[in-house]
């Protein structure tokens, strides 16, 4: 179901914190559990076998695992296969069926969850989960699975054993929840419907300007489509009793691309850093593994979004910039601010486009106009788009940088914004009835193209 | 967050759900219904205050700088549709067609308004260039085709009222003039303008443009009724739609002046085949292939012929047609339609 619709704000959401907020807290975790598999299968039941069978062979392999701890033979071999096992079928689903409506969305979140609870009992972190609720509530937390955000395994125990019911923490996640939803449906239906318009035209005839304005608009909407369905992931977690880390920071406007990436899809990186990087090429004294290492997590970490080649590329050139920058750049970056932030929004830019072309030769295509040997410097098109979407561009550029959260955040803690949270239920009313216009305004656009 | 701020904020938000799903009709229809009421769609369509909701977002976008609703030009004097395809829409069918039977084909391609009022349009804003698109589709046409430029007749009328301002069809009047060249093509003398009694059926016509982006700011249209009393009188009309024959009275539909549907007054709900006879005495059979605009041309062609088959362009693969029977075809169609049928 999607987590960006009336059917789940006006009906299923509101019911479920009832139900949940009446339930004995002994059972609590199952009502979530069940909860999520019912969101899971909305619509084709059929959809919940494989997320089923996934949580019982993790349950399954974990113990196993525990048990054959000192046998390395054994437990390695479990890990081995698990490992294989579950990529190859993550692939095959990913790739294979193309219909939506049994497509296991998520398959890439809690897989990846999967292994990495896998890893951790390997590695003696922590403990197998003897509860199959507590497993089945990590592996497939309705908020990550649909909106995005890997959690680490002993976060996620942690904040479960804590984890409390307020009034409090209900309007809190409501409020983060709402912030998130107006980010989806407000600002990236607003981008995206935008991008789709700019893409009818071939980049052949784009003229510089339209192909800048197309990736501009195109990062923007990418950024509020991710950041919005991390968000409202958040409220829901808090909701629910759970703090999730932040996902997406404002990664705009920083002076590096290093920054940009640290502030990009947190979770995701972290978990690749975590389990792949450090697990396999962590103890290699060999500098030039190490860097190959970096590079190549990278490659995996651009195929997160995709199994086309443009992603891997885009993986590829983000891993050797981001190395080029650790090993030469550092310091001159520090030094000078401005070019550093010149640099940083011009360069992503190019990358941009790796996502959204159907093919390297467009993707060529684009880069070609956007370099001015296209369709010329401008032209009607673009100046059309320019006119009547700069406003918006601006605003989303501003809210996108952390100028905009600096102020909010300011205004909260000194004694006149403690005065002014008073008229917070009034202005995420106003928003809430903003996103509900929003959302029956138009066609969702939906980020599935990327069937994560 | 503070206690009591948090206790208001639930109780902010706990209305505003409520109002819109209560009040909104979504619990009235899930108990009419069973469970299945309750899709995306059924909620969008029965939120409380769905049109209010529909205007605050469109005009703020207006606000900030966005030219359209939903696909839709705002402008000062009238809501113009964006034609979306460049291509597409041949005339090889039409050309086979004629080889099959060997019965006169006229065409009459509909250029909208869009194309008329270009210099209304935003300034830069796209567009495509139907006078092109027309021209080559008529280029295409083989021997025994007789195409009739709408285009030009409407352009040279552009001053006068002869499309709707919030609805994407043309008028009885612009209708009237295209019929005028295209009947004369046809061998027949028009009927002069002055034997027609024009009455005002509303003055409060918003058609489905209005419809579509629920924008006020457009002065409603005036929906007209040609009748010609000297001229021939209906005798018959069958309506086919699938197994179905139903025997019609009238031509036109007046419940339909009472729905949001106006425009149907003209031919009533749309079906795949009509045939209507009138007790003029000749031999002539006309074969009209048409879309929604010719709904309005139709009581002008009626005035010629003993018998005209209407078939509907979107829906003429379903029905039976035996084109041999009639002496003159005539295909009648806007260019979205044309494109969507002959793609």
């Amino acid at each position: 179901m999607q987590i960006a619709s009336l059917t789940f704000v006006m009906i299923v959401l509101p019911v479920m914190l009832a139900v949940y907020y009446f339930l004995p807290n002994k059972i609590k975790q199952i009502g979530l559990v069940f909860s999520s598999f019912m969101l899971y299968g909305w619509g084709s039941p059929i959809r919940i076998i494989y997320p089923l069978a996934e949580l019982v062979y993790d349950y399954g392999a974990g113990i196993f695992l525990e048990k054959y701890r000192k046998e390395k033979p054994i437990s390695k071999g479990i890990i081995y296969f698990s490992v294989i096992i579950q990529i190859f079928a993550m692939i095959y689903f990913r790739n294979v069926i193309q219909e939506e409506k049994i497509f296991p969305f998520g398959i890439m979140i809690y897989t990846l969850q999967g292994l990495g609870y896998l890893f951790g009992v390997y590695r003696r972190e922590h403990e197998a989960e003897r509860n199959i609720f507590i497993l089945g509530g990590y592996l497939l937390f309705f908020p990550s699975v649909f909106a995005g955000g890997l959690y680490a395994y002993p976060e996620f125990v942690q904040q479960n054993r804590n984890k409390h019911f307020t009034i409090i923490s209900l309007s809190d996640g409501l409020s983060i929840f709402i912030r998130g939803l107006a980010e989806k449906v407000v600002l990236a239906n607003t981008f995206g419907y935008i991008f789709q318009e700019l893409q009818q035209i071939a980049p052949e005839e784009m003229s510089m300007l339209t192909a800048w304005l197309t990736t501009i608009i195109f990062s923007m909407y990418l950024y509020f489509e991710l950041l919005g369905y991390s968000e409202m992931a958040r409220g829901l977690g808090k909701c629910f009793g759970y703090d999730l880390p932040k996902n997406f920071r404002q990664p705009f406007f920083t002076s590096s691309i290093t920054a940009l990436m640290e502030s990009w899809n947190i979770t995701l990186v972290s978990w690749f850093d975590k389990y792949f990087r450090k697990g396999i090429f962590g103890n290699n004294s060999k500098k030039w593994v190490s860097y190959a290492g970096f590079i190549f997590m990278w490659v995996l970490i651009g195929a997160w979004y995709g199994m086309k080649k443009q992603f891997l590329l885009w993986g590829f050139f983000i891993g050797i910039i981001l190395l080029a920058e650790k090993l030469f750049l550092e310091k001159n970056i520090r030094q000078k601010y401005i070019a550093g932030a010149v640099y940083t929004a011009i360069i992503p830019q190019f990358l941009w486009v790796l996502f959204f072309s159907e093919n390297l030769t467009e993707s060529v295509n684009y880069w070609k106009a956007m370099a001015g040997f296209g369709n010329g410097i401008f032209d009607r098109t673009g100046i059309y788009f320019l006119v009547s979407y700069i406003a918006l561009i601006l605003t989303g550029v501003y809210i996108a940088t952390d100028l905009f959260r600096n102020i909010l955040e300011r205004l909260t803690i000194s004694a006149y914004g403690q005065k002014l949270m008073m008229f917070l239920p009034l202005v995420h009313g106003g928003l809430l009835i903003f996103c509900l216009a929003s959302m029956l305004y138009g066609e969702q656009i939906d980020y599935l193209w990327l069937r994560l | 967050m503070k206690k009591q701020c948090g206790l208001a904020y639930l109780t902010v938000i706990f209305l505003i759900v409520i109002y819109g799903v209560i009040m909104g009709g979504t619990v009235k229809n899930f108990q009419k219904a069973e469970c299945s009421a309750i899709t995306e769609e059924n909620l969008k369509q029965n939120l409380g205050f769905h049109d209010k909701l529909f205007q605050l977002k469109s005009r703020t976008d207006l606000i900030i700088g966005e030219k359209m609703i939903q696909g839709v030009y705002i402008t000062k004097e009238r809501l113009l549709e964006k034609q979306f395809s460049e291509t597409g829409g041949n005339a090889e069918k039409l050309n086979q067609f004629y080889e099959k039977y060997h019965i006169p084909v006229y065409l009459v391609l509909v250029p909208s308004a869009t194309a008329i009022y270009e210099s209304n349009l935003p300034a830069n804003a796209l567009n495509v260039n139907q006078e092109e698109l027309i021209k080559s589709v008529y280029a295409g046409t083989g021997t025994g085709i007789r195409c009739i430029d709408a285009y030009a007749v409407l352009r040279s009328l552009k001053e006068n009222y002869i499309y709707y301002r919030t609805d994407s069809h043309w008028t009885s009047y612009g209708a009237y003039h295209v019929y005028q060249s295209a009947i004369q093509k046809m061998g027949f003398t028009p009927v002069s303008y002055q034997k027609y009694v024009i009455s005002h059926l509303s003055t409060e016509f918003r058609g489905n443009l209005y419809q579509k982006t629920l924008y006020d700011a457009v002065k409603p249209d005036v929906l007209d009724c040609y009748t010609n009393e000297t001229g021939s009188k209906i005798t018959e009309i069958l309506a086919y739609d699938g197994e179905k024959v139903e025997k019609r009275e009238e031509l036109h539909d007046t419940e339909a002046l009472k729905t949001e549907n106006m425009y149907e007054f003209y031919l009533g709900k749309p079906c795949e085949k009509l045939i209507i006879r009138t007790d003029l005495d000749n031999d002539k059979k006309l074969l009209l292939y048409q879309d929604s605009y010719g709904d309005c041309m139709l009581p002008f062609l009626l005035q010629h012929y003993h018998e005209i088959c209407v078939v509907n362009l979107e829906k003429m693969n379903c029905s039976e047609i035996h084109p041999e029977e009639y002496t003159q075809v005539m295909v009648l169609s806007s260019i979205s339609t044309w494109q969507q049928v002959f793609s």
